[in-house]
């Protein structure tokens, strides 16, 4: 009970529940067919903006095909109802089924690219749909559409037009409000919000961002099937307008103005687009301009959407008391110790050119299990560069990389991260509006079956995601800062962001652990601090490399060294030889206890 | 046949270069998309035509001021939708230039109605032959002015001083601020540049294509498509995208005339739907295998 | 006549009925009462037309007799069968409506008819395609020919007075175009002609050189247009440009003045078009005065599509001041009675098309003044 109370007291839930009774009353004081089919309409573009949420709000990808989805679920319903005459119950689905494959057709190719050309291309599928569509009036009708689409009808029951119809579409937003509430919580979500925000993290914690961004543009498409099939229920005709890009538009608007990543966003936003024109009407001609000229200031005033707007205020004028934190769980030990023979980390005559720049020039390193490997250099010689390389951010031109003798070099970043190698980055890639204790949970996501399938099926507070933040908890609790669980990552000072991000590493239950530069930011105790619990990690059988300036910090925590120099290996061995190698006395010109600004 | 057709082609791409090129400025500088350039070269067509009615000359001498007033509007154009908005996320700029496009249109509307109307010619309408082909005088004269402008805009980049500090604006802003350039400045004023470009190519192309207030959208797709064929942020690369897609919309269809024997092939190949359809697969096709199109940068691969 | 004030008007109205109920004279003077929402596009791509229907139903309205009171607002449809519905829905919920002025875009208008079939509320447009007679709707009546009616007359001027047989023929991906093109192509077969070449544009298409090139090369001896406005002037200026000496015959595209603006007096020799009618080609008294008093009042040269709306309001307005008093009263004064009209007589074919003739208009080549060459009734 008091957990429902808190669930309902915080964020703008309050206003949202008011909201919502509001809206379920509001039908019973209508009087008018017309004040119905508006409501309508706001229904099924509230669906059309729940499903776009998925690929611009929740994957941050600007898609411009939700608004052809839509035209594609219409025209499957004109067709089948006015051609075939059959029932709603295949005509919907169908009309869910046909962007859904469409969507997973052109996934592949699109899906890659970098945010414009994915804008565009998505664009370019629209056109083609379009002219397609209008050339082939054998099926379509042409430019002239299909008219006299019957009403909807379910297993050979008639929805009532007008009440009926509204009741169905409304039910239907409710369902979809349901389903994406469920997708888009727990660690699912959390993965979600860090790919978007923050790709390379993602990936560095084990996460196919690929992969969700994938699974988000089909549900982005089967929700616009159904906002479709819908649509031509009630209009009872279906033309190219309905694949045109004034409806593109009209979505991408409300999923800006009511709140990209926000459920009531997309409703109070379809509220507020489908009214205003019939709020300006007594304009006549001059009514789109005060609706351009409207758009144009919600989106200056509200960057985050009226829904995130209200967040603000709420914070602002009625701060939440932070909540409980979970008990701390020890990891669970997923990973089995298994030890091969040979060294852990083997990375053979690796090469790397950029362009005219040869970065690493035929690198031969190992790194034994439990060992602390120091990797030093000037600026610019390639030690990041071999971070990446390792991690699969970069592919070697040539040479290769295995972990306990099995070659990593070919496979993508995420899966490498899930092999058992995690990273730190020099310049910290932490999600900032993300709580300490949440960026470091959601590293736990390859461990915790946290799949789609088993988000959408979890109870109310998703298990997979208390146990993660449970064992973050520990993990923090290992670095010294569980205190600052709560506080965003990004109001942190640079070194404890620098400890936030060792923990989450650690999250992934790493067999190596890759630290680039850890000691930059920290005072000379804290420095110390770290060196002993880094110390503790080896003992328990965690493989360390450290890149670092700071001397004093890594000389006596490292037991062999390296040292790179642009792009080649000149150096390697105990700490006391690398020191004294002229050749990396000379890389540096100057001495080796010089620290790093 | 082919001549006319690659002269033709050359009148069109002409208009096209200088639209991507405003278009890939403004794009440069700020990271922005703005979907409104294409109703810039719709509204400098107004513009156009509003100053004939005053001052009747000919367009060759409007273009000058057609130029000013359109840099001005960009000027007034980025105070409204990009530097409110210059520190959210690029997609917001996305949405405000959309906006910006609503009321750019219905505003057309509004005042000129919906027919389509005609701007003023650079010299004068009428065509001379030369060669066998047929050479319009304002089609001539777009080429030309094209030429013109283009050239200027590469000296004034490439050999002033203004225009260092235009491009250090649009490479690093960050290092731009610290050496002591007015960035905001600077992209007000890469803003008014792009505009002006936006306005000649409108009043040239309102005299050949006529003006409506709905042809912005068309516009605007061109530029996007031309600017991504020649690579994301290459000035060259706009301009020669605009060029490539001219020549396919007038040459792809045309290919039955040149060689006769396709129409019997395939000529549901060559219509123009089918030459539209083909024109954005293509695009699709660059996009996958060659996403830095001719002249762009390295493009990494989403992570 | 007030336009937009309901309320005064509904209090005014009961007053005056009130004051001459007292006088034994007042039963054939007795105020009928109109309620007319235009609905139309006023905005998107389609609002010249839209604004035609605009203001020839407004004129209507102001020309009306005294003793009909007619409300009437405008409503804006956009571009979309969404806008017009919601437009439908909205004028009936704001009283009792009596017929509606409605949208000439086909599609619009295919939303709209069972709206006004479930509602017993009639629509007079001036939308020339779509099958929106074709629905059995008996709420429809479209004064403007069907394009049975205007592509018959465009195809038979080129085939009987002409007297082609070669016929290359340029049509827009438009409702308006495919439809048109579709009735085009069966007369033509009909007279055992099958066309030598066929090309569809897009709106957006405006360099034309590669259609006029494949046009050339067929070797036809008539060019037939059924292109919007803007594109049948470009065409012609272009073709006009690449020398092509061969008679065009466009459609109604090309018989609204602005677009005729856009083309040279020369460029128009040996240029037809077919249309409903067209007044700035005067010819009755009517005619002209409808034309001087449009250009008076809206400041611009009305097309069709103007008169035909004019028409098909005065003929609502007519019924309502011989006694039509509910919208099913209309209905039955519009699919039974005939009206004579400013463009031609108007009268149902039992289906809803009240406009059976149209006119082909030529240019001599001087000046931008079309004739009327032949009328088909």
């Amino acid at each position: 009970m008091n957990a429902a109370l808190n669930w309902s007291m915080s964020g703008v839930r309050p206003l949202l529940i008011l909201g919502s009774v509001l809206l379920a009353l509001w039908p019973m004081l209508m009087t008018s067919a017309y004040e119905m089919r508006i409501f309508t309409i706001v229904g099924i573009y509230a669906l059309l903006a729940l499903g776009y949420q998925f690929i611009f709000g929740h994957s941050g990808a600007l898609a411009l095909t939700q608004g052809t989805f839509f035209g594609v679920g219409a025209y499957v319903t004109g067709v089948l109802g006015v051609k075939y005459q059959l029932g709603g119950e295949f005509t919907v689905l169908l009309s869910i089924a046909l962007p859904l494959a469409l969507a997973a057709l052109i996934a592949a190719p699109v899906l890659r690219l970098e945010s414009h050309y994915f804008a565009l291309a998505t664009l370019g599928v629209g056109q083609v749909v379009v002219l397609v569509v209008v050339a082939w009036q054998e099926l379509t009708g042409g430019a002239n559409g299909l008219s006299g689409i019957p009403g909807l009808t379910l297993f050979g029951f008639e929805v009532k037009k007008g009440y009926g119809t509204m009741a169905a579409v409304w039910a239907c937003v409710a369902a979809g409000a349901f389903l994406s509430w469920r997708v888009t919580r727990g660690l699912y979500g959390a993965a979600l919000h860090i790919s978007r925000e923050n790709p390379i993290a993602a990936l560095s914690v084990g996460i196919d961002t690929a992969k969700l961004r994938y699974a988000m543009f089909l549900f982005s498409a089967m929700f616009a099937g159904l906002a479709g099939a819908l649509y031509a229920h009630t209009l009872r005709v279906v033309s190219p307008e309905a694949l045109e890009f004034p409806i593109m538009v009209a979505c991408l608007t409300i999923t800006v103005v009511g709140g990209r990543t926000h459920i009531a966003g997309a409703i109070l936003g379809a509220l507020l687009i489908v009214n205003l024109p019939e709020w300006f009407r007594a304009m006549e001609k001059y009514y789109l301009i005060a609706y351009g000229l409207a758009l144009l200031a919600m989106i200056i005033a509200a960057p985050y959407g009226l829904i995130g707007l209200l967040e603000q205020w709420r914070a602002k004028l009625w701060p939440e008391t932070p909540r409980t934190l979970p008990k701390a769980e020890p990891l669970r030990n997923s990973r089995a110790v298994e030890r091969g023979s040979g060294p852990l980390l083997e990375i053979r005559d690796v090469h790397k050119r950029f362009g005219g720049l040869k970065a690493l020039n035929g690198i031969t390193l190992t790194v034994a299990q439990g060992e602390i490997f120091g990797l030093i250099g000037p600026n610019g010689s390639g030690k990041t560069t071999l971070l990446n390389v390792i991690t699969g951010i970069h592919r070697a031109d040539s040479g290769g990389v295995s972990l306990d003798g099995v070659g990593i070099h070919a496979k993508p970043s995420f899966a490498i991260a899930q092999s058992g190698i995690a990273r730190t980055f020099q310049n910290i890639n932490l999600v900032d509006e993300m709580s300490v204790l949440d960026n470091v949970a959601v590293a736990r996501y390859g461990f915790e079956n946290a799949g789609l399938a088993q988000t959408v099926a979890a109870g109310w507070n998703d298990p997979a995601w208390q146990r993660a933040r449970a064992q973050a908890i520990h993990l923090l609790d290992a670095l010294g800062v569980a205190g600052i669980a709560q506080s965003a990552a990004g109001s942190l000072a640079y070194g404890l962001k620098r400890k936030v991000e060792i923990a989450r590493a650690l999250a992934l239950e790493p067999k190596l652990l890759l630290l680039d530069e850890p000691a930059a930011g920290l005072n000379e105790s804290e420095q110390l601090d770290l060196a002993q619990r880094l110390r503790a990690f080896a003992k328990g059988g965690l493989a360390i490399l450290v890149i670092e300036h700071n001397m004093p910090f890594l000389m006596p925590l490292a037991e062999r060294m390296a040292c790179l120099d642009h792009g080649d290996l000149i150096a390697v061995g105990a700490p006391a030889d690398i020191r004294a190698n002229p050749l990396v006395v000379e890389a540096y010109l100057g001495s080796p206890e010089k620290t790093s600004a | 046949m082919l001549l006319q057709i690659l002269a033709n082609a050359l009148a069109l791409g002409a208009s096209y270069a200088l639209l991507a090129l405003g278009f890939v400025l403004i794009l440069n500088a700020t990271s922005a998309v703005n979907f409104t350039h294409g109703d810039m070269v719709m509204a400098s067509g107004y513009v156009a035509i509003a100053l004939f009615s005053v001052l009747p000359v000919p367009g060759a001498l409007l273009l000058p001021l057609v130029m000013a007033v359109m840099a001005v509007l960009g000027v007034v154009f980025s105070w409204l939708a990009y530097f409110p908005l210059k520190n959210r996320p690029p997609v917001s700029v996305f949405i405000s230039t959309i906006a910006l496009g609503i009321v750019f249109q219905n505003s057309a509307n509004a005042i000129y109605g919906a027919e389509p109307r005609k701007g003023p010619p650079l010299l004068s309408e009428g065509f001379f032959e030369v060669a066998g082909i047929t050479i319009g005088k304002q089609a001539l004269g777009i080429v030309i002015v094209a030429i013109v402008l283009i050239a200027a805009q590469h000296i004034l980049l490439n050999r002033t001083g203004i225009g260092r500090s235009l491009r250090a604006t649009a490479q690093d802003r960050q290092m731009a601020e610290a050496i002591g350039i007015r960035v905001n400045r600077m992209i007000a004023l890469t803003f008014a540049l792009g505009a002006a470009l936006a306005g000649a190519a409108g009043l040239m192309l309102s005299n050949t294509f006529f003006v409506t207030p709905t042809d912005g959208t068309n516009y605007i797709i061109k530029a996007y498509i031309a600017v991504t064929i020649g690579g994301w942020g290459s000035l060259t690369g706009a301009v020669c995208g605009a060029l490539i897609i001219a020549l396919f919309e007038v040459l792809f269809p045309s290919l039955p005339l040149l060689i006769p024997s396709l129409e019997f092939i395939a000529p549901w190949l060559f219509t123009q739907t089918a030459s539209t359809i083909l024109l954005y697969l293509g695009l699709l096709a660059i996009m996958f295998f060659r996403p830095q199109g001719l002249f762009g940068e390295t493009v990494q691969r989403r992570v | 006549m007030n336009v937009l004030n309901t309320r005064r008007n509904d209090y005014l109205g009961m007053l005056v009925a009130a004051v001459l109920a007292t006088y034994p004279l007042a039963a054939s003077a007795q105020t009928a009462e109109l309620n007319l929402p235009i609905l139309v596009p006023i905005t998107g791509f389609l609002s010249l037309e839209g604004t035609s229907q605009r203001n020839g139903a407004l004129l209507a309205i102001k020309n009306a007799s005294p003793s009909v009171k007619i409300t009437s607002e405008v409503t804006d449809t956009g571009a979309s069968p969404e806008g017009a519905t919601t437009a439908l829905e909205r004028a009936l919920s704001r009283g009792k409506v009596s017929a509606v002025v409605a949208s000439m875009l086909g599609t619009q208008m295919l939303a709209m008819l069972p709206v006004a079939l479930e509602n017993k509320v009639p629509l007079a447009t001036v939308s020339g395609t779509a099958d929106i007679t074709e629905k059995n709707n008996p709420y429809v009546f479209r004064f403007f020919p069907g394009d049975a009616v205007a592509k018959g007359a465009h195809v038979r001027y080129v085939l009987e007075e002409l007297k082609k047989k070669r016929v290359a023929l340029v049509y827009q991906t438009t409702a308006y175009g495919q439809s048109g093109r579709r009735h085009i192509v069966e007369l033509l077969k009909k007279a055992g002609v099958e066309p030598v070449m066929e090309e569809a544009l897009d709106v957006s298409i405006k360099d034309m050189s590669p259609v006029i090139g494949k046009v050339q090369v067929a070797n036809p001896d008539v060019i037939m247009l059924h292109l919007h406005g803007g594109p049948s002037a470009l065409f012609i200026k272009q073709a006009a440009a690449a020398k092509v000496n061969l008679p065009i015959v466009a459609g109604s595209g090309l018989s609204q003045p602005s677009t005729v603006a856009l083309v040279e007096p020369a460029e128009l020799k040996n240029v037809c078009a077919e249309a409903n009618a067209s007044p700035v080609a005067g010819g009755t008294p009517e005619m002209d005065k409808f034309l001087a008093q449009y250009r008076a009042e809206y400041k611009t040269e009305p097309d069709g599509f103007a008169v035909g709306q004019y028409d098909a309001t005065s003929m609502i307005i007519d019924a309502a001041a011989k006694g039509a008093k509910t919208p099913e009263d209309i209905r039955k004064a519009l699919s039974s009675g005939s009206y004579k009209g400013i463009a031609m007589t108007y009268k149902s074919d039992g289906k809803g098309n009240m406009a059976n003739s149209a006119v082909v208009i030529c240019y001599d080549g001087a000046s931008r003044t079309p004739k009327i060459v032949k009328r088909y009734d």
